[in-house]
């Protein structure tokens, strides 16, 4: 494997994983499950703009379950890999229907895809139907944080040009 | 390429449409006054709100963590907790909503629902 490679997708994965554990000590700001910025998804998001599909999905699974380990939630790695894996296949679909500065569009389409994932995987795992009910407020949540991750990540591409992958 | 201005009219649709839904939804009343306890799906206790009589605390515990679930005469709630997120304590007072009281990392679910026949001939 090229060596650069796995050190550049290595720097990806630690600066996502960081953001990750920084954003768990920001106390929820709405009592509705589920409901949160996501700010590690500014990291896949640039990577797969920067790297492609196959380090962003890297980067992504790696996130995920170090995630998971130091948060000491590992209940949360089945609700963020569900939704995770939704958001990641719909930025993968709209990535070749938009420009670089129509980043945050991709944004907000994954944010509604992974409260979709992360719905199904709580339903299934609770084996209550009723969490729908939150579904509508989670995805009004999620235009929103979609947008402000969606802005970072834009902001960021534009300016790590340099480390595209050639 | 989509124009920008095509994916900010669709976007804020959504928006509109999805808050006003979540307006509608969260608001809607329960289909009774029974509050059930379920952790991993499975019920582990009903108790009819009406007849809840005294202050009481009843402890979920499982090899994930704990609930305290504090009862009071016609409403319930998630005293304290120790999972992560805090948003079943949060969450506060169920009394009437359809929407439940959840804990995700400990799969525990509170849900307010009618009585079944069961408890009808048990009254």
């Amino acid at each position: 494997m090229d060596l650069k490679r796995l050190a550049r997708d290595g720097v990806f994965t630690a600066v996502a994983v960081v953001i990750f554990v920084i954003e768990l000590q920001i106390p929820e700001l709405l009592p509705i499950p589920g409901v949160k910025l996501g700010l590690a998804n500014t990291v896949t998001l640039a990577a797969l703009f920067l790297l492609g599909p196959a380090d962003a999905g890297a980067i992504l699974a790696c996130r995920i379950l170090l995630g998971g380990v130091l948060g000491g939630n590992l209940m949360a790695v089945v609700y963020s890999a569900a939704g995770g894996a939704a958001a990641y296949l719909t930025a993968l679909f709209l990535r070749g229907h938009v420009t670089e500065r129509q980043i945050w569009v991709v944004s907000v389409f994954s944010a509604l895809a992974h409260s979709l994932g992360q719905m199904a995987a709580a339903v299934a795992v609770t084996a209550t139907p009723s969490l729908v009910l939150y579904l509508p407020a989670m995805l009004a949540a999620s235009v929103v944080t979609g947008l402000l991750t969606g802005f970072a990540a834009q902001f960021a591409v534009a300016r790590l040009g340099k480390i595209r992958r050639r | 390429m989509v124009k920008t201005k095509i994916w900010v009219f669709l976007i804020l649709a959504i928006l509109v449409i999805a808050a006003a839904a979540s307006a509608l939804v969260l608001t809607r009343p329960a289909a009774g006054r029974v509050a059930r306890i379920y952790v991993d799906g499975e019920l582990v206790r009903e108790v009819d709100l009406d007849r809840v009589a005294a202050q009481e605390r009843y402890t979920v515990r499982t090899d994930r963590g704990e609930n305290v679930i504090l009862l009071e005469p016609g409403r319930i709630r998630v005293e304290s907790a120790d999972c992560p997120d805090q948003i079943c304590v949060k969450a506060g007072w169920l009394a009437d909503s359809a929407a439940p009281i959840v804990c995700l990392p400990h799969r525990l679910v509170i849900e307010l629902g009618g009585e079944t026949e069961l408890d009808a001939e048990a009254g």
